[in-house]
């Protein structure tokens, strides 16, 4: 049975309230970060370019919903636009783990299925992840437009040439992390669509 | 969207500097959005949070087993939860399913019988007596997530559901234990608070056990 709330209890979940109300609030002091990053993104699916979208553990869940939402948007009339996760296919996955070791399951996959002017998501709550950081790698290699959304400190990921646009939610706590990278991927949905209705600003001529 | 957006619809020829300056100021307004939802959240269900994950801790005690559900993006809303209870990055492991995994199962029971049965049928195929069944819809009017509190709720689990706007009819469901409604009329932003939920949900519940095995005993009942 359920027992009766403390003062002590009451606290600790004002607590965990308020260790999110920072994090969300610097989302906004990084609206240039995320609008440049939206443009790039309008201007490579005005191209004919797709969205491919990995993370491990709950950012693969995160890669997912991402691409769910640029294929079948919310918002009724919205044009659905290509996207997919790396992280659906476990034969695939645990594949290349088996063969090639977990740090590869990305990139292979990328190697394979991506083209240049394709866009690269790749998510890890720490900028730490190996593999997530090969797959940017290989996406670079291959011309294609590269988005990390970290977190913490952005971690090697943040810090690496190879990445075009890095976002990082403004904390060292994962959970607070992911919160705001979903506020991040919903905006990027939007504010792409946004870009998109404004033909103007998606000249060919230059893929970034 | 052109409600949203006048501006950039008044003229076809905008700059890219204007449309810039339209989705930076776009981008701040949810950031603050979001911050003022999450403390609406927090002032509403302060209390039923910490009575919800005490059960939940509870139940876990007992060797109760969570099983999570939801469609789209609750879909990997489902799979978050399951994995953080059961691979968290601190605390207690916890065994935890999400119902939409499996597409061998959903995919069956989607041809064979129908939609509205695949998380159900999981429920009356693995749930017991003291398990958790966890929900997720943003408009709380998902047949199929409703049909598994039906099941949930005849075989004795605990039920926790999470819904957006005005709660649907999950609102009107006597079938669900703890219901959390995110007071919005936004998809996006109720996924993001009800992130926050299940976050806290299973940080209180974390709480409770470390708390329950310090004292050494389960605690009056």
């Amino acid at each position: 049975m359920a027992q009766p709330v403390t003062v002590e209890d009451r606290a600790a979940v004002d607590e965990c309230f308020l260790r999110r109300t920072e994090a969300g609030r610097l989302l906004a002091a990084d609206a240039e970060r995320v609008a440049r990053a939206c443009h790039d993104m309008a201007v490579r699916f005005h191209s004919g370019g797709r969205l491919i979208v990995f993370g491990n553990g709950g950012c693969s869940a995160d890669a997912q919903h991402l691409a769910v939402e640029f294929v079948h948007p919310v918002i009724v009339g919205k044009r659905a636009l290509p996207a997919f996760s790396l992280t659906n296919d476990v034969a695939t996955l645990t594949g290349i783990a088996r063969s090639q070791g977990f740090d590869e399951v990305y990139a292979h996959q990328l190697r394979y299925v991506g083209v240049g002017t394709d866009i690269a998501l790749g998510i890890s709550p720490d900028g730490h992840c190996a593999n997530v950081l090969r797959g940017l790698e290989e996406a670079a290699g291959l011309g294609m437009l590269t988005i990390a959304l970290v977190g913490g400190d952005g971690g090697p990921i943040a810090a690496h040439p190879v990445v075009r646009h890095a976002l990082i939610a403004h904390s060292a706590d994962a959970e607070v992390v992911k919160e705001v990278h979903v506020t991040m991927y919903h905006v990027l949905w939007e504010l792409v669509h946004v870009f998109f209705e404004q033909p103007g600003v998606l000249a060919p001529e230059v893929i970034r | 969207m052109e409600s949203l957006y006048p501006f950039l619809y008044a003229d076809q020829g905008q700059s890219v500097d204007a449309v810039l300056a339209e989705v930076r100021r776009s981008t701040a307004e949810k950031a603050v959005e979001i911050v003022a939802l999450r403390e609406e959240v927090a002032t509403r269900y302060a209390g039923q949070l910490l009575a919800c994950a005490s059960e939940m801790a509870a139940a876990f005690a007992g060797g109760g087993r969570l099983f999570a559900f939801g469609n789209g993006g609750s879909s990997t809303d489902a799979q978050t939860v399951s994995s953080l209870f059961m691979a968290p990055p601190r605390g207690r492991p916890l065994p935890a399913f999400s119902l939409t995994a499996d597409v061998a199962t959903v995919t069956a029971l989607s041809n064979d019988v129908g939609f509205e049965v695949v998380f159900a049928r999981q429920i009356a195929a693995f749930g017991r007596a003291g398990d958790i069944a966890i929900g997720l819809s943003t408009s709380g009017g998902s047949a199929n997530v409703l049909r598994a509190f039906d099941e949930a709720g005849r075989r004795g689990l605990m039920t926790v559901g999470l819904a957006g706007y005005h709660g649907g009819k999950m609102a009107e469901a006597d079938t669900i234990d703890h219901l959390f409604v995110i007071p919005s009329s936004s998809v996006h932003r109720i996924q993001e608070a009800q992130t926050t939920v299940y976050h806290v949900l299973w940080e209180l519940t974390q709480r409770a056990l470390e708390r329950t095995a310090v004292a050494g005993t389960p605690g009056p009942s």
